[in-house]
């Protein structure tokens, strides 16, 4: 109870006054995750790319037309599956180097995620071809299945009811 | 397997293709029962008794022919449970009953369809 008194006090006389906290701690957010607007002269360009750690001519950020991520770098997709499993990486979770710049979609090309960059074995139409043509035949099959339903060759099952008489195939003598 | 690759598949297309002469397992025989018998047949027997058998708590599906047999071998069951393998004898009967059950079914959805195509070659003829 004491904690908990405590922790509420300090969130009453510490986080008013300081919005960076308010919106790192409350919100998981800090103006820091946001890029800047998209450069518009060679000036910032060099800036831009002297941010990101890249050099001036790898430094290509997305179009802008709208749907672009201002002046974050368009950085080559390049998963982590794909990375070279024996370098020393500062990060080898990762298979990230210290302040090397992340592609945009880095979340989705992390060792756990799908690597982008694979290679199949066949390709892709015979893959298509492969699926469709088990559907097909699966299909067919079971489309026949319908009209021709096999069955044990044998008459209902035989009750004693009111009415009813069934027989053996004992002859009376 | 061959009942299932050859047997079975072959009813199915039986009835699809000749469903003239091909009985359906659903449908009852349709000729007189004692065609061609000179004296006719035996009737079949039902032994065990409705009270029997709801007192047993038979399941509706088993109240058939045999059911006489499995209660016998119910009863047995209970009365030496937990050493129910010393009932393989009244299981044995029971199944064989089941068994027999079967070959009449098989039988008399034989004659039926001879009977069929012995009518088709009539009409035909």
């Amino acid at each position: 109870m004491n904690f908990l008194t405590k922790t509420f006090t300090l969130n009453k006389t510490i986080l008013p006054g300081h919005t960076f906290l308010v919106s790192t701690i409350r919100n998981h957010w800090n103006k820091d995750y946001k890029p800047g607007p998209y450069p518009k002269n060679e000036e910032e360009w060099e800036r831009n790319a002297k941010k990101y750690n890249l050099h001036k001519s790898e430094y290509h950020p997305y179009p802008d037309d709208g749907t672009g991520l201002g002046d974050y770098p368009d950085l080559p997709m390049i998963s982590a599956d794909s990375k070279d499993p024996f370098y020393p990486y500062d990060n080898p979770e990762l298979r990230r180097n210290f302040e090397e710049p992340l592609h945009a979609e880095f979340d989705v090309m992390r060792l756990d995620r799908v690597d982008v960059n694979a290679k199949f074995r066949y390709p892709l139409w015979v893959m298509l071809a492969q699926f469709l043509g088990v559907m097909f035949f699966s299909c067919t099959i079971i489309t026949l299945g319908e009209y021709v339903k096999m069955f044990h060759p044998l008459v209902p099952r035989q009750y004693p009811k009111e009415g009813k008489t069934y027989y053996t195939f004992e002859p009376i003598c | 397997m061959g009942n299932g690759m050859g047997n079975i598949p072959q009813s199915g297309f039986n009835l699809y293709f000749h469903p003239e002469i091909t009985p359906s397992p659903l449908e009852e025989p349709t000729f007189d029962p004692n065609v061609g018998f000179t004296n006719g047949r035996k009737e079949r027997v039902m032994i065990a008794t409705e009270e029997e058998m709801r007192s047993a708590k038979i399941p509706l599906e088993d109240r058939d022919y045999c059911a006489h047999h499995l209660l016998k071998y119910q009863a047995c069951r209970k009365d030496n449970w937990p050493w129910a393998v010393n009932c393989e004898h009244e299981k044995h009967v029971y199944l064989n009953c089941r068994y027999d059950d079967f070959l009449i079914r098989m039988k008399e959805y034989e004659r039926e369809r001879r009977l069929r195509v012995k009518t088709q070659k009539e009409i035909s003829a």
